[in-house]
């Protein structure tokens, strides 16, 4: 018994010192939680880039959006099941991307402002967030009309935000703009501000050009409230508007997942495979160029693929026992070159240009026809109407001719003056023929329309919506070149076209408290449309 | 003890008296494995005093009459009575297990007899496992377990299975059972990698409360495989070939009257949509057997064409497999040590055309005992695998569904030399032959893995063992997946609305290992108090370690177009590496309590120590107890029942906690952007993940009761179990509102609850020396609940598709529950269709269509023998849930849908519909004759979203009944292998698995088993483009030497 007790005590004394060994080694053992995979942190100089190109992805999806519903495209032979594309009876995932991805990416420069916000060091950086991010929020008022702002972008602090009403949310983003270029003043008086420098694939660090894009953007703004918002502060900054295409470049080059987004989606995949082939573009748009409407020899050769022969179709016409629909080439009709091998594609004029080429954030072009409906509205007075149209319409031409690199094929100049004098009597073309407000207002929006085709098309479907321009004709047997309404339209509206999307599925599932009832893609108006 | 036996059954013999013709009676007796027996008493029936022994080789001799009957006894063995008929007698004694005494191997590998255990478990011998032959072990238990849910998620070669026991408990974390081998935790993968003829036995655990001791992971219970041991004076070798042959058991239900054509080609006087000779829909006219064109000519000229009637090639496509298995084991034993050998080869075809696999495995394991206080036990194996897949399944299958029926699929297998098959040629330009689709992706994977695990035990006293083990347990992984290029020829691309366009061939190639290292050390104590007290103590440490590393490679556009090799592409080649560890520590403490061998009280605790969660959070203590009472041990009125033969009592509580997250989850993640970087230029964007700041474990808390009871000298055996848990503090990944700027939060959020009852039963009505029948039945009834997610989370995606329809979790609903769209219904769930129109209304939002958890299991099985003969059978069914078919709208797009010719594709009324009272707003009447239109056509009903999209058009009843297995076995008597000296047994097989299913009537499309969210995702209740089930039919042969 007694030798049994030893036992007992040697024993516990063994556990006990196991046990000990167990504690004190324990932390050292376990604190092994450091991620290797992932980093958890980032600098603005990291997160900028980043944001800005996820921002040329996101406009090449919004892109696509406007010139599938904007009429710029139809559906091409060979393909079937476009359903909604068809019907306009959206459900709520069509499109629902553009709805998640610009919240995904407002998060980036989200995480810049406030990493930023009290560092006057980071003046620029968190200038060019606010005005990315005033951008980002009005696409998704354009497309979404009321979304969540104020609650937005919280976090885990606010896990069901509320949404805010449309106008509210525009005069937040313009007050945002005036904000970003006071930022972007007060930071050039700090001596060790950090420079924007390779991190801004925008203007390589032109604090000018910042400032000039928040003008023009907040003119954006103005315009398409159209007296429905009372801002703060309607006047602009002296530093003007944007006189040269905003064009993010990263360094696009024929590289895996490092092309320009919108001739990896519609020329060809880096490794010389044939992008989308299902859409091509409308009868209605090429009557804009082939002189049914107008005469655009130049523009239509620098854009489309076989002018002015190009195949067209109109929306929801599919191959029948009638009718044959051409069938898309690779690198689509949207890619003028005859040169069509997929692996070293490239270099030319027109929308796509080449896997090299810079994407287009906002061209001159735009800005110059919004100063000119803004002179026209007595928003903008450093130029005239006629002056800013123009400029406008010399500006596409000089942004479809230039090549990847940035170098001009042919002579822009002279051929905007041939586009003159080859439609003589359209007040379209030569604005002094158009003489009520209301003709040089449709002068200036349908040469937008043709100038951002398929260059930011989402921007001409908001102009349509708005403004009504360019005019569709939609009564019974409206042909082709009329009207770009999918032929299986069921839409309720006079022009059988929708006029909004659906909020994404995920709203209604995760913040269906929230969201917006009762959304009809023909009846519930962005506060803005017509 | 067993010598003290035999000799009181000596002395107890008594002289009698004998009578008639006596002569001597010679024979041999041996155990099962034809090892001699000593010390077996032989005796005449009545007649005790003619008592002789076995000697040393298992020879008696004894004076008998002819008709006498001779019984022949042996402690541990059942009794055989043999009537005396001639002068030799060579007889086999079987094993004979006495329940209540029964060892078996409990958590932490310590052994316990049954009758102390006070949770349920049950055992799966070797036989019972293999008699189907499955190649997996998984595929051997399916329907032998109460409570076990075993699950073919995915169907192909060497499937995946999903096993869950008594139900789920985490909302997003792991459900599956814990694997134990030889004692050592190894990951659920190696259930499809081990040698199931290795397998001795298995002990399953059902209850999370049984397993405490192996740690957090055993919340979900544990299955405990034990592989064989060499014997003790027994050398044996084995070997066994088997076939197997595979087909597909059950086919997509598809439409056999319309052909490729449709309304978007005009239509005929009848409304029928007209033919087209390249649609890929089938709304085209009925069959009238004419020969058609398919296909636009080719450039050559010629043109392809086939009769407009049914063929059944799209069951044809399907091919049959084929599985050969060989089996070669060697096991020999002395006083010291033991070893066991075995290999196995197994070497598959799939029912996908040319998808292979083959497997080898090899094992070795022993004992050995050195001096009288340290035994040393190892187990290892070795396997690889080689698979040989197309990686493309799902689009193959699809652009199968895809073909009219009036095109004979198994034409256009020689994609290489016949022009019609061959991408350029083939007669649809939008979906490509299904042939060269899995010809052209491939992917070629191999996986080895070693397994092996040592124990030391060293005994300084009696009733004192100190433990220590080392588990490891390590895959090595490699895989290479492929597409091939193909350049279509001009011709092909510009022919009749083509959209055929150039494949670039591309590559991607990948190496991973993982490694679980587990450590084990403890001290067991023993000790009898005076006679009636027992005590069993364990004390014990463990420490786990799991690492992890992957990095793969991809190139596309390979410039030598059949090098798939990652430095033969164009641009930069993708790439990525993740790595993973994790470390876990568990104090724990088991006490056994015994009192007059009848009642048992166990309790245990842990605390463990994970690395994976905030230091303020990683430890955590959880208890267990259970009691077991023996009533008819107790009770002296049982004791001497006749009737009840065992009748025990058992009960127990548990609490465990379970970490279920992986490693670096707690912090944020930033990632390097697409495209970046470019240059020397980097760009990271935030990732969408947000955290809740201190996550802790998930607690399972829950008791069980139940008893056994036994009667008839166990020719009746029965055990029920009640059990009950709820698991709170879910670790949940939920999807939130991207205006956060996140898309999902992990958080610890909800609650859920399982109970149920299980209950085993087997009777032997007959066993006599040349009959054998036992027949038994499993049920389980199991009611998995969530009760609560959180007040801002009402439901939880576990599985969904793009439209927010699939799997979800949804507080006070079975857990899950299939989500999706409906029609808008009235009151009383008629389908409210458009008065002018005759059609449907998709509702707004989605609702819950059905249960994904079957409610009740049953199994029954049998064995019947006679002499050498044995037949076995195992029926299972799975009852009382639903499941949504993703196949079906597929189907219905294509035209081949068994649906879409319900109504011989005309108009029709839409069924059970009622439509809107003008009489009465808000009231509806029933609609009689309001037809829906457009019932053909590919622009119709059938193909339209109003049918398509609405999920419960393909929510069906789950129910099923399985032939699961099917084996009937000839033992060659040792008569017939007398001449041959050196063969000692030789059995011959047949044997099949699921040879025959019923599903429900209105499931058309496969089977409800599969998963198609993955065997890890708790996302049940959803099937796809998984291939159809097999039903598996071969024979073996086997030999003992």
């Amino acid at each position: 018994m007694i030798k049994n007790m030893k036992n007992m005590k040697k024993l516990t004394a063994i556990l006990l010192s196991g046990v000990m060994l167990l504690a004190t080694s324990c932390d050292k053992y376990l604190d092994i939680n450091k991620n290797p995979n992932s980093a958890s942190s980032a600098t603005a100089e990291l997160i900028l880039p980043q944001a800005l190109n996820y921002t040329a992805g996101l406009l090449n999806s919004f892109n696509t959006y406007g010139a599938q519903i904007g009429g710029y495209s139809a559906n091409a032979g060979g393909y079937g099941g476009f359903g909604t594309a068809f019907t306009y009876n959206f459900s709520a995932s069509d499109y629902s991307g553009l709805f998640t991805s610009s919240y995904d990416l407002l998060e980036d420069y989200q995480t810049i402002i406030n990493q930023t916000s009290t560092d006057p060091n980071y003046s620029y950086y968190n200038a060019v967030a606010r005005i990315m991010k005033s951008l980002h929020f009005q696409q998704l008022v354009d497309t979404y009309n009321d979304v969540p702002y104020t609650d937005a972008l919280q976090g885990g602090l606010k896990f069901l935000p509320t949404y805010t009403s449309a106008p509210v949310v525009y005069k937040a983003i313009a007050d945002e703009l005036d904000a970003a270029i006071a930022k972007i003043n007060a930071g050039a008086a700090v001596t060790a501000v950090v420079p924007l420098g390779t991190s801004d694939i925008l203007f390589a660090g032109n604090t000018t050009k910042w400032k000039q894009l928040a003008n023009t953007l907040k003119l954006r703004i103005i315009l398409r409230a159209n007296g429905k918002v009372t801002f703060s502060n309607t006047s602009f900054s002296s530093d003007g508007f944007l006189t040269a295409d905003a064009l993010i470049n990263p360094g696009y080059l024929r590289d895996n997942g490092r092309q320009n987004p919108k001739w990896n989606t519609w020329g060809w995949g880096y490794t010389g495979s044939a992008g989308n082939k299902a859409w091509m573009p409308t009868t209605f748009a090429r009557a804009f160029y082939d002189g049914i409407k107008i005469t655009d020899n130049g523009r239509g050769k620098a854009v489309y693929y076989q002018f002015p022969t190009t195949p067209t179709n109109q929306l929801g016409q599919e191959t029948n026992s009638t009718v044959t629909i051409a069938s898309s080439p690779e690198g689509s009709f949207w890619f003028p070159s005859s040169v069509r091998v997929g692996a070293s594609a490239g270099n030319a004029t027109g929308v796509l240009k080449g896997p090299n080429a810079g994407f287009p954030l906002l061209t001159a072009a735009e800005s110059y026809f919004m100063q000119a409906e803004g002179a026209l509205k007595g928003i903008v007075t450093t130029t005239t109407a006629a002056t800013a149209f123009s400029n406008g319409i010399k500006a596409s031409f000089t942004y479809l001719y230039t090549l990847p690199d940035g170098s001009i094929s042919g002579n822009p100049t002279a051929d905007a003056a041939t586009y003159l004098t080859d439609n003589p009597t359209n007040a379209l073309v030569n604005f002094g023929l158009a003489t009520t407000t209301a003709q040089q207002l449709e002068a200036i929006i349908t040469q937008k329309w043709v100038a951002l085709n398929f260059v930011n098309s989402e921007q001409s479907w908001n102009d349509y919506r708005r403004t009504g321009y360019p005019k569709v004709i939609s009564t019974a047997g409206a042909t082709a070149t009329q009207t770009f309404a999918s032929k299986y339209s069921e839409s309720t509206r006079p022009d059988k076209l929708p006029t909004r999307l659906l909020y994404p599925p995920t709203e209604g599932s995760y913040n269906s408290a929230n969201v917006p009832k009762g959304i009809s893609p023909y009846t519930s108006l962005i506060f803005w449309a017509q | 003890m067993r010598k003290l036996l035999y000799t009181l059954v000596v002395l107890m013999s008594m002289s009698i008296v004998s009578f008639g013709q006596v002569r001597t009676i010679k024979g041999k007796v041996s155990d099962q494995n034809a090892a001699a027996l000593q010390g077996v008493t032989v005796r005449l029936q009545g007649k005790t005093e003619k008592a002789v022994l076995t000697n040393t080789k298992g020879e008696f001799e004894i004076k008998a009459q002819n008709g006498d009957f001779l019984l022949f006894s042996f402690v541990g063995f059942k009794t055989e009575r043999v009537k005396v008929a001639q002068a030799i007698m060579n007889v086999t004694l079987t094993e004979q297990v006495n329940l209540m005494d029964e060892v078996v191997v409990t958590a932490g590998g310590v052994k316990a007899k049954r009758k102390e255990i006070g949770t349920a478990s049950s055992i799966v011998k070797a036989e019972s496992l293999v008699a189907g032959k499955s190649t997996s072990i998984a595929g051997g238990l399916q329907g032998k377990v109460a409570g076990l849910q075993i699950s073919n998620t995915g169907g192909g070669i060497n499937p995946n299975f999903r096993l869950v026991l008594r139900g789920q408990r985490s909302l997003t974390g792991n459900n599956e059972a814990l694997l134990v081998l030889d004692n050592v935790i190894v990951p659920s993968t190696m259930l499809g990698n081990l040698n199931p003829e290795d397998v001795e036995d298995i002990v399953v655990l059902n209850g999370s409360g049984a397993a405490a001791l192996y740690g957090s992971q055993a919340s979900n219970g544990a299955l405990i495989v034990t592989t064989k041991k060499g014997k003790n004076g027994v050398t044996q070798v084995g070997f066994s070939q088997t076939t197997t042959y595979e087909s597909v058991a059950f086919f997509p239900k598809i439409q056999e009257k319309f052909g490729a054509g449709g309304s978007g080609y005009g239509v005929d006087q009848f409304g029928y949509g007209n033919f087209s000779y390249l649609e890929n829909q089938s709304y085209g006219p009925a069959f009238d057997g004419s020969k058609r064109p398919l296909g636009p000519p080719l450039a050559d000229g010629s043109q392809d064409s086939t009769y407009y009637r049914f063929y059944p090639g799209h069951n044809d496509f399907w091919e049959k497999g084929l599985i050969k298995q060989t089996d070669f084991n060697v096991s020999n034993g002395d006083a010291n040590s033991t070893l066991y050998f075995s290999a196995q080869y197994v070497d598959q075809k799939g029912t996908t055309p040319s998808d292979v696999y083959n497997r080898a495995n090899v094992r070795l394991n022993g004992t050995r005992r050195i001096g009288n206080t340290i035994n040393i036990t190892y187990s290892t194996s070795y396997t690889q695998n080689r698979y040989n897949t197309t990686s493309a399944t799902g689009s193959m299958y699809d652009q199968m569904l895809n073909m009219p029926v009036n095109v004979d699929i198994t034409r256009y297998k020689d994609w290489h030399n016949d022009k019609f098959a061959n991408p350029n040629g083939f007669y649809n330009p939008w979906y490509p032959n299904p042939y060269f689709t899995l010809a052209n992706n491939r992917a070629t994977t191999r996986n080895d893995y070693l397994t092996a695990n040592v124990e030391i035990k060293f005994t300084p006293i009696k009733g004192l063992d100190f433990v220590a083990r080392q588990g490891i347990t390590t895959r090595n992984n490699s895989y290479k997946n492929w597409t091939g290029a193909f350049k279509y020829t001009d011709y092909a691309k510009h022919t009749d609305g083509s959209s055929k366009s150039d494949i670039s061939a591309s590559v991607s190639d990948g190496m991973s290992y993982s490694t679980q290292l587990l450590n084990d050390f403890f001290t067991q104590y023993k000790h009898n108090y005076f006679t009636d007290y027992s005590l069993n103590v364990i004390l014990g440490g463990q420490w786990q370690q799991d690492q992890s590393k992957s990095v793969g490679v991809s190139a596309n556009g390979l410039v030598i177009p059949d090098l798939f090799n990652v430095s033969n592409g164009v641009g930069t080649p993708g790439a990525s590496e993740a790595n993973y560890l994790s470390r876990k520590m568990g104090a724990y403490a088991d006490a056994r309590f015994g009192y007059k061998n009848y009642l048992y009280l166990h309790v245990s605790g842990r605390n463990d120590w994970v690395s994976i969660l905030a230091p303020e959070n990683r430890t955590f203590f959880y208890p267990a107890a259970d009691l077991s009472f023996i009533a008819s041990d107790a009770f002296d009125f049982l004791k001497n029942s006749n009737t009840v033969s065992y009748l025990k009592f058992r009960a127990g509580v548990s609490k465990v906690g379970q970490v279920n997250l992986g490693p670096y989850s707690l912090l944020p993640t930033v990632y390097s952007g697409s495209g970046y970087p470019f240059g020397s230029q980097a760009g990271y964007t935030i990732g969408n993940s947000l955290v809740s700041p201190s996550l802790k474990p998930e607690i399972t808390k829950g008791y069980e009761v139940g008893f056994d009871l036994n009667l008839f000298s166990d020719r009746i055996t029965s055990n029920v179990t009640w059990f009950h848990t709820n698991t709170v503090n879910q670790t949940v990944t939920t999807g939130v509102s991207q205006t956060t700027g996140f898309s999902s939060l992990l958080t610890n959020t909800g609650e859920t609850m399982s109970e149920g009852l299980e209950v085993t039963t087997h009777v032997t009505p007959i066993r006599t020396k040349d009959w054998n029948v036992t027949v038994g039945a499993i049920y389980t009834y199991l009611n998995n609940n969530v009760l609560s997610i959180s007040n801002d989370i009402p439901k939880l995606s576990l599985a969904t598709y793009g439209n927010g329809s699939g799997s979800w979790a949804v507080a006070n609903k079975p857990f899950p529950v299939i989500m999706g769209y409906d029609y808008k219904r009235d009151g009383a769930g008629h389908v409210i269709v458009d008065a002018v129109t005759g059609l449907p209304t998709k509702s707004d939002t989605i609702s819950v269509l059905g249960n994904a958890v079957a409610k009740h299991k049953l199994s029954l099985d049998g064995s019947i023998r006679y002499k050498s003969f044995t037949l076995s059978f195992l029926f299972e069914y799975r009852g009382g849930y639903q499941i949504y078919n993703s196949i079906g709208p597929g189907m219905d797009w294509s035209g081949t849908g068994w649906r879409t010719a319900l109504y011989d594709r005309k108009r029709f009324v839409f069924p059970n519909s009622v439509i809107a009272d003008p009489a009465n707003p808000g009231k509806y009447v029933n609609n009689t004759n309001i037809e829906i239109a457009n019932g053909n056509g590919n622009n119709g009903f059938w193909t339209d979203g109003i049918n398509r999209d609405v999920t419960s058009n393909y929510v069906t009843s789950a129910d099923f009944w399985k032939l699961r297995e099917l084996s009937i076995a000839y033992n060659v008597p040792a008569k017939f292998l007398a001449k041959s000296k050196f063969i000692k047994g030789c059995t011959i097989s047949a044997q099949g698995r699921n040879l025959m299913v019923w599903m429900a009537k209105d499931n058309y499309y496969t089977d409800p088993e599969y998963s198609s969210a993955g065997s890890t995702s708790n996302g049940i209740g959803l099937t796809g483009y998984e291939v159809p089930p097999s039903r598996y039919y071969g024979a073996t042969v086997s030999f003992k030497f």
